[in-house]
């Protein structure tokens, strides 16, 4: 079950929230006003399916065939930025290397099962976008554990993956999703069922090749080794 | 299956934009319709654009300039969301957390390794905030100065990758000497870009105070002369609840 454990320090300081109030009038977000949209799925971890994360994707288009989604563990302002997506086109997706494949999932099931979703949409509206996601694939990295109550983002960057059937998806997570946001998913699933995905299939290289995947980290020299002199200032 | 510090083999490279087809207009309505319904309240928190530069940790001669857009969750905890540059076309290369002093001592030996100091980016000019007066910003630099920050890169824009590619890389923070020095041809560049002197403010700094210590497990390079880290990711048995894929 996802969890919103606290973050430790001091509430804001004043001094420290007029400042802000300051910045954010003066300067400039462009990177951000792109942000358009916003869609909820369930991830879960590359090594381990029984830990699921309800994931909040804030989106923005960088063209026709891309977006990048900042991931958030909830829709309100305390929420906590968990990760990143991008989501590519099926075409987009070909020009990866094999290497490179695993890596991006793919988005057919959690669209077609109703479980992908963009809150407050009208539903009509909503199919309309999601008809395109249904045939594309996503990246997603989250560096902060929130699932296994960390208060802060310890550890290594994680591989997330997403649904690919059936019988994955905690039934728990699910229905408190449904409820807070009065969504009824196999309702969607009816709704959805004339969607079609990737044109030439779901790629067996997507997914994790059908494998887990895990982060380890590794201690290298930094480059280049002959220019570190061996005694520090 | 993947390292941080590869080089993908057979993609194309270069440094333009994103390959895809252009929005159309129907993309447009839609995404138009959706900003007016939905609320976006995570988003609309972030308040402070800093710019800064940043340093892969497994090859410090590769530097980048950064563009946080940062929210702040409490007194000693920011978030920030990282691209490229300030366009609104800015590739999403990265998330950072800064965390204050207080914080970062009570994090364990393991994980403090992964994050870097900030005392000298603030103090030697190059974190600023494009557009603000200098006075306004200072109270924050005293705050930042003192804190820690953990960068993770996801998509490695400055080797030409076209697409997000490979392993996250943990990223390092400008410092005062050796692999921690940020070419001044880059600092440049920024500084034309915005029109500002980061000699200048560095001058303008001298009053913030050097924290009183910086914890020697950051800046992971200082103390094991010259180790950085790489992100692998391996092929394992997945723990299953159902079948997979």
């Amino acid at each position: 079950m996802s969890t919103h454990p606290e973050v430790p320090g001091e509430p804001t300081h004043t001094t420290t929230a007029l400042l802000e109030t300051a910045t954010s009038a003066i300067q400039g977000f462009g990177p951000i006003n792109k942000i358009h949209q916003h869609l909820c799925a369930f991830h879960f971890y590359g090594h381990d399916m029984t830990r699921q994360v309800e994931a909040h994707h804030f989106c923005a288009h960088q063209n026709e065939e891309m977006r990048q989604c900042l991931i958030y563990d909830g829709p309100e302002a305390d929420a906590k930025l968990i990760g990143l997506e991008y989501i590519i086109s099926e075409n987009l997706f070909m020009t990866l290397t094999d290497m490179e494949k695993p890596l991006w999932h793919s988005h057919e099931f959690e669209v077609k099962s109703g479980v992908l979703f963009m809150p407050r949409m009208p539903a009509l509206v909503e199919r309309q976008d999601l008809e395109k996601v249904c045939k594309t694939y996503g990246k997603t990295i989250h560096f902060w554990q929130v699932d296994r109550g960390d208060n802060l983002p310890l550890g290594l960057p994680q591989i997330m993956m997403a649904l690919t059937r059936d019988g994955q998806l905690d039934e728990k997570l699910a229905r408190d999703c449904g409820k807070r946001f009065g969504v009824i998913f196999d309702k969607e699933r009816e709704n959805r069922a004339y969607m079609k995905g990737p044109e030439h299939g779901i790629h067996p290289l997507a997914n994790g090749a059908g494998k887990g995947l895990q982060t380890k980290l590794r201690e290298v020299d930094c480059k280049p080794t002959e220019s570190v002199p061996r005694v520090f200032v | 299956m993947a390292s941080s510090d590869k080089t993908p083999q057979g993609m194309p490279t270069s440094e333009s934009h994103t390959p895809g087809t252009p929005m159309k207009a129907g993309q447009h309505v839609l995404d138009k319709g959706a900003q007016m319904l939905q609320s976006l309240k995570p988003v609309k928190q972030m308040k402070q654009h800093v710019c800064t530069f940043a340093l892969y940790s497994h090859d410090m001669t590769r530097q980048i300039e950064t563009h946080h857009y940062i929210t702040r969750l409490n007194q000693d905890f920011l978030q920030c969301a990282v691209y490229d540059s300030d366009n609104s076309d800015a590739h999403l290369i990265g998330i950072e957390y800064i965390v204050s002093d207080r914080i970062f001592e009570a994090l364990p030996p393991e994980e403090q390794k992964l994050w870097h100091s900030h005392a000298y980016e603030i103090k030697s000019g190059m974190w600023v905030n494009p557009r603000v007066p200098v006075m306004i910003q200072k109270p924050e630099l005293e705050n930042i100065a003192k804190s820690y920050g953990k960068f993770w890169c996801t998509w490695q824009v400055d080797r030409g990758d076209r697409l997000p590619l490979g392993a996250p890389a943990l990223m390092m923070s400008p410092q005062a000497v050796n692999l921690g020095i940020v070419r001044p041809d880059l600092v440049q560049k920024r500084d034309d870009k915005y029109k500002i002197s980061t000699d200048s403010l560095k001058q303008s700094r001298l009053e913030i105070p050097e924290p009183e210590w910086i914890n020697p497990n950051a800046d992971y390079w200082k103390q094991s002369f010259g180790k950085g880290f790489a992100l692998d990711i391996e092929p394992t048995e997945m723990k299953l609840k159902a079948p997979f894929p």
